[in-house]
């Protein structure tokens, strides 16, 4: 753990000092190596405005208790991993209480 | 449930989508099935009943997709060093390629479909970086003897930083190993503003209709199972006048080139794969599935039945890669 956050502040100098035409964004790296949790609700609440369930193109809530992007119609939940959400429908919980007990999908 | 569903919803969008083709090509009632191209479907309803094609292998449709996924889940880590090996370094050209003809305006949408570790999105983002600063040195070059003052300005609107975040890349990938190799790399060069990652399914993909100002999907395509759905949610997440981009292996025009090239692929690559990656069957689906994709000609006529236009290819190296590029009017 130590060594992915030396690393990255080594390849961090490394690139700040090289001058590469990148845009700076030496603030927002001392940040996310401190709080993982907010780097992830940053990336969402951004891409929410673009993100819509796959199944019914309907506008996603965002949960931060369970992390997950809730769709209330169809009641299921995507999971996010990482900060990366995964919208693909076999791997979303389903949340509905008034459906047979079927087996739900795998969360991964 | 949410499998039924969908396969309600997709019967639904592929019943609408094949009347609207039957219709455009002016075929009188016949079933849409029948003159699609190389895909050999049998025309049954039932997707468990239809089969395709992995590598020179036929499998069933439904196990296409997880052989795929297992195929790239097992090269993520060295993908990149593979790419190069593989391509001597070409594939690198071949992406710039790409970026030139797209040649994106700062403040445009990029949805970069199948992107994996990301290498079109990286470069799109330093592309209008690049080309923002380009302006800006015209803009301050054409000044005549600016005032402190308009020199200030200029000083406090570039801490404003608003080019990148105007310009978006989504990279969207049905595998997350191949997103989470790619993310890494991009927070190793601290690249994060204007860059998001999103796992979803090309046939199926997470965003609604008219958001995005560019599609891309770089070497990706054809591992999709379904590639005219694919087609068909590019045309409706692209905005009117959004462009579809697709950088694809195709069919080398040249005939000794073609053998050099068909020598190289099932010769030399598995081979790379065994060595550098210890894949050698990875590999193997790589150069079968090349040779299964339709050629240039065929895929501009895909790209067209589902709804296109202008739709043009550029060959690159001979053919061995093709740029197909398509407009949503």
């Amino acid at each position: 753990m130590f060594r992915s956050v030396f690393g990255r502040l080594l390849t961090e100098t490394g690139c700040v000092l090289r001058g590469v035409q990148r845009r700076p964004t030496h603030g927002g790296v001392s940040l996310r190596g401190l709080s993982g949790l907010k780097d992830r609700e940053q990336f969402d609440l951004s891409l929410l405005e673009l993100l819509v369930c796959p199944l019914s193109k309907k506008p996603l809530r965002y949960a931060a208790e369970t992390n997950e992007l809730i769709n209330e119609e169809l009641g299921i939940a995507y999971p996010i991993i990482d900060g990366i959400p995964n919208m693909i429908p076999q791997d979303a919980r389903l949340i509905q209480k008034h459906t047979d007990p079927s087996p739900t999908p795998t969360q991964v | 449930m949410a499998a039924s569903m969908r396969l309600l919803f997709r019967r639904g969008i592929r019943l609408s989508h094949r009347n609207v083709n039957v219709t455009a090509a002016g075929a009188p009632g016949q079933p849409a099935g029948c003159w699609e191209p190389p895909s050999c479907r049998c025309f049954s309803e039932a997707a468990g009943d239809r089969s395709t094609h992995f590598g020179f292998e036929t499998v069933p449709e439904t196990e296409k997709a997880k052989r795929v996924y297992k195929v790239f889940e097992n090269v993520a880590q060295k993908y990149d060093t593979m790419n190069d090996a593989m391509s001597l370094g070409v594939h690198r050209l071949w992406k710039d390629t790409l970026l030139h003809v797209m040649h994106p305006q700062p403040g445009v949408r990029l949805l970069d479909v199948a992107g994996g570790t990301g290498d079109i999105s990286l470069r799109f983002l330093e592309y209008v970086c690049f080309q923002q600063e380009r302006r800006k040195r015209r803009a301050a070059r054409s000044m005549q003897a600016p005032s402190w003052q308009d020199i200030s300005n200029n000083y406090s609107t570039e801490e404003e930083e608003d080019g990148p975040q105007e310009s978006r890349a989504v990279v969207c990938d049905i595998n997350k190993e191949m997103l989470r190799v790619g993310k890494q790399k991009a927070d190793g060069l601290g690249i994060s503003a204007g860059l998001s990652w999103v796992v979803g399914d090309a046939e199926e993909l997470p965003f609604d209709d008219d958001q995005f100002d560019i599609y891309t999907i770089a070497f990706g395509i054809r591992n999709v199972t379904h590639i005219d759905q694919a087609l068909q949610e590019a045309l409706r997440v692209l905005k009117p006048g959004g462009r579809f981009m697709c950088l694809e292996f195709s069919k080398v025009t040249n005939p000794v080139l073609a053998r050099l090239y068909d020598a190289y692929s099932f010769q030399m690559i598995p081979v790379l794969g065994e060595v550098i990656a210890g894949d050698w069957k990875s590999y193997q689906y790589l150069v079968e599935s090349i040779r299964k994709f339709p050629d240039q000609e065929d895929f501009k006529g895909m790209i067209e039945d589902a709804g296109f236009y202008s739709v043009k290819y550029y060959n690159l190296t001979g053919g061995v890669v093709a740029l197909h590029s398509g407009f949503k009017l």
